[in-house]
Parts: C-alpha cells; sequence; structure tokens
C-alpha cells in the first residue's frame, strides 16, 4: 500500500475535492458556492484552493461577470484521478487490504 | 506522513461521501431553478391573462408555451453551453409536443371538462411529477411539488369564483420562490 495524498487528506481540501467530484466534468463552481457548500470561512478556503491549485488538482478561472469579478473553480483530470485513488485508498484501509 | 488507523479511513470516507452529496444535490436545485422561475411566471400570465380574457385561453396559453419553449432553449444553451447543441433543440420541442398531446388527449378522454378543470389538472400532474422527482433527488422538490399540490386544491374546492386568479399568483408565486430557494445552498 502507498502513502495517503498529504494534499488532499485535510478536512476542508477533502470537501473541496468531494464537492468538485459531485459535478459533471466540465462543469466550474464558484467561489462563494463553494464556501457555502463546504462550510469555510473566505480566507480558509482561499488557502485551500491554492494549495490544491499548485498540487494540479483544481484549475482557477477568475473573469468579470456583471462588472462584479468571479472566481470560479473545477476539477482537473489529475484532480479526479487522485480524488479516486484517494478514496480506493481509505476504501483499502478499512478493508484492511494490506 | 503517518500511516492512518481504519477508523479514521472511515471518518474521512464518511465526510467526502457528505460533501459529494451535498455538492450534487445542490447543484441539481441550481439546474433546476430557473425552469421553476421561468413556469412560475408563464403561470401567472397565464392564469392572469385567462382570467381577464377567458375567450382567449387558447391564444393565451399557445402563445405562452411558445415563450416558455424558447426560454427553456435559452435556458439549457446557457447552462451547458458545450453540451448543448442545435439536436438539443429537437429534443425540446419534441418534450413540449409530448407535454401538449399529454394534456389534450386527456381532456379529450375525460371530456366534457369545465375550464376550471381544465385550469387545475397541469398544476395538479406537475405538483405530482416534483414530488415523485424530487424523493429521488431532494426534499425541496417534495416541499415545492406538496405546496403547489395543496395550493391549487385549496384554490379548487374553496375559492372556485378566483381559481385562476388564485392559480396565477399564488401558484405561479409558489414556482417562483421555489425557485428563487432553490438557487440557495
Amino acid at each position: 500500500m502507498g502513502e495517503i495524498d498529504a494534499v488532499i487528506h485535510q478536512p476542508v481540501r477533502l470537501k473541496i475535492m468531494a464537492a468538485l467530484k459531485a459535478l459533471p466534468a466540465i462543469e466550474q463552481i464558484e467561489f462563494v458556492r463553494l464556501r457555502k457548500l463546504v462550510d469555510a470561512t473566505e480566507g480558509n478556503l482561499g488557502a485551500h484552493i491554492q494549495t490544491l491549485e499548485q498540487a494540479g488538482y483544481i484549475a482557477v478561472e477568475k473573469d468579470f461577470a456583471e462588472n462584479k469579478p468571479r472566481t470560479r473553480v473545477k476539477l482537473t483530470k489529475q484532480g479526479r484521478r487522485a480524488f479516486e485513488d484517494y478514496v480506493a485508498y481509505l476504501r483499502d484501509i478499512i478493508q484492511d487490504k494490506p | 506522513m503517518e500511516a492512518i488507523s481504519p477508523q479514521q479511513a472511515a471518518d474521512a470516507l464518511k465526510e467526502a461521501v457528505a460533501a459529494e452529496k451535498r455538492s450534487a444535490q445542490a447543484y441539481r436545485y441550481q439546474r433546476a431553478a430557473p425552469y421553476l422561475i421561468l413556469w412560475g411566471v408563464i403561470w401567472v400570465a397565464g392564469y392572469g391573462a385567462t382570467d381577464l380574457f377567458p375567450r382567449l385561453a387558447g391564444w393565451i396559453w399557445c402563445s405562452l408555451v411558445l415563450v416558455a419553449l424558447a426560454a427553456t432553449m435559452a435556458i439549457g444553451r446557457r447552462a451547458s453551453p458545450d453540451r448543448l447543441g442545435p439536436q438539443s433543440n429537437w429534443r425540446y420541442s419534441l418534450c413540449f409536443a409530448a407535454i401538449w398531446a399529454f394534456f389534450a388527449s386527456t381532456y379529450a378522454v375525460m371530456a366534457p371538462v369545465s375550464p376550471m378543470q381544465q385550469g387545475a389538472f397541469p398544476p395538479l400532474v406537475v405538483a405530482f411529477a416534483y414530488t415523485l422527482l424530487g424523493l429521488w433527488t431532494g426534499p425541496r422538490l417534495v416541499i415545492a411539488g406538496l405546496t403547489v399540490g395543496a395550493l391549487t386544491l385549496g384554490g379548487f374546492f374553496y375559492l372556485p369564483q378566483h381559481f385562476l386568479l388564485w392559480e396565477g399568483f399564488v401558484g405561479g408565486g409558489a414556482l417562483i420562490l421555489a425557485g428563487m430557494w432553490f438557487r440557495r445552498i
């Protein structure tokens, strides 16, 4: 058994990854909605998003909508795979696989 | 990083599943919201105009259904620009045609039906559909379905002289409010 993915294995980042995984592959979610979904503060979420982006697990897009700044986030292919591997790893531990 | 215990793994998995479920449900609500608001506005306009000009009911509803079809296509394209091509317009059109045919054939089979019965039947079908769909996708749809159903029956039996206005402003208003509620997390 390998090592657990330390980037994902953090409560807020785990929720972010799981929330994004539930969306269709091409779908983005706005920062504000994501913050409510994972129940995090703005600063806290921003820091975790940066960590996930640096790992290549999520893609962040910033633009303007109706003259207001908008940040949208989506899971990358690499992130989707990493999350699936992470979940498989957890299941192996639960089932006590060597 | 230290190895984690089966209990910690189970807790983490539980958190992940809960977050996924919450996100999927919020996404479904978000997708449904503009359609509820659209149909709420159509109901307000349709039932309100039918109450004012009962003889023009057929034209009013034909026009509004065409407006609703165009708006539905626009909402669909805006929500999924990458996935919905021109072929989706045909699907939307056929869906509307199928729904129209369903109500027309039901009225034909049940004839004679009064204008009030004609007005009450579609909201009851919508309420029933939302309730069933909600049992699979999320409680907010169940609440919206039960509310629209109860308001329709209430207006039908207790306010028959103002039923169309009731259905337009209370039934349609309930749909608009439900749509706004669906947009929230």
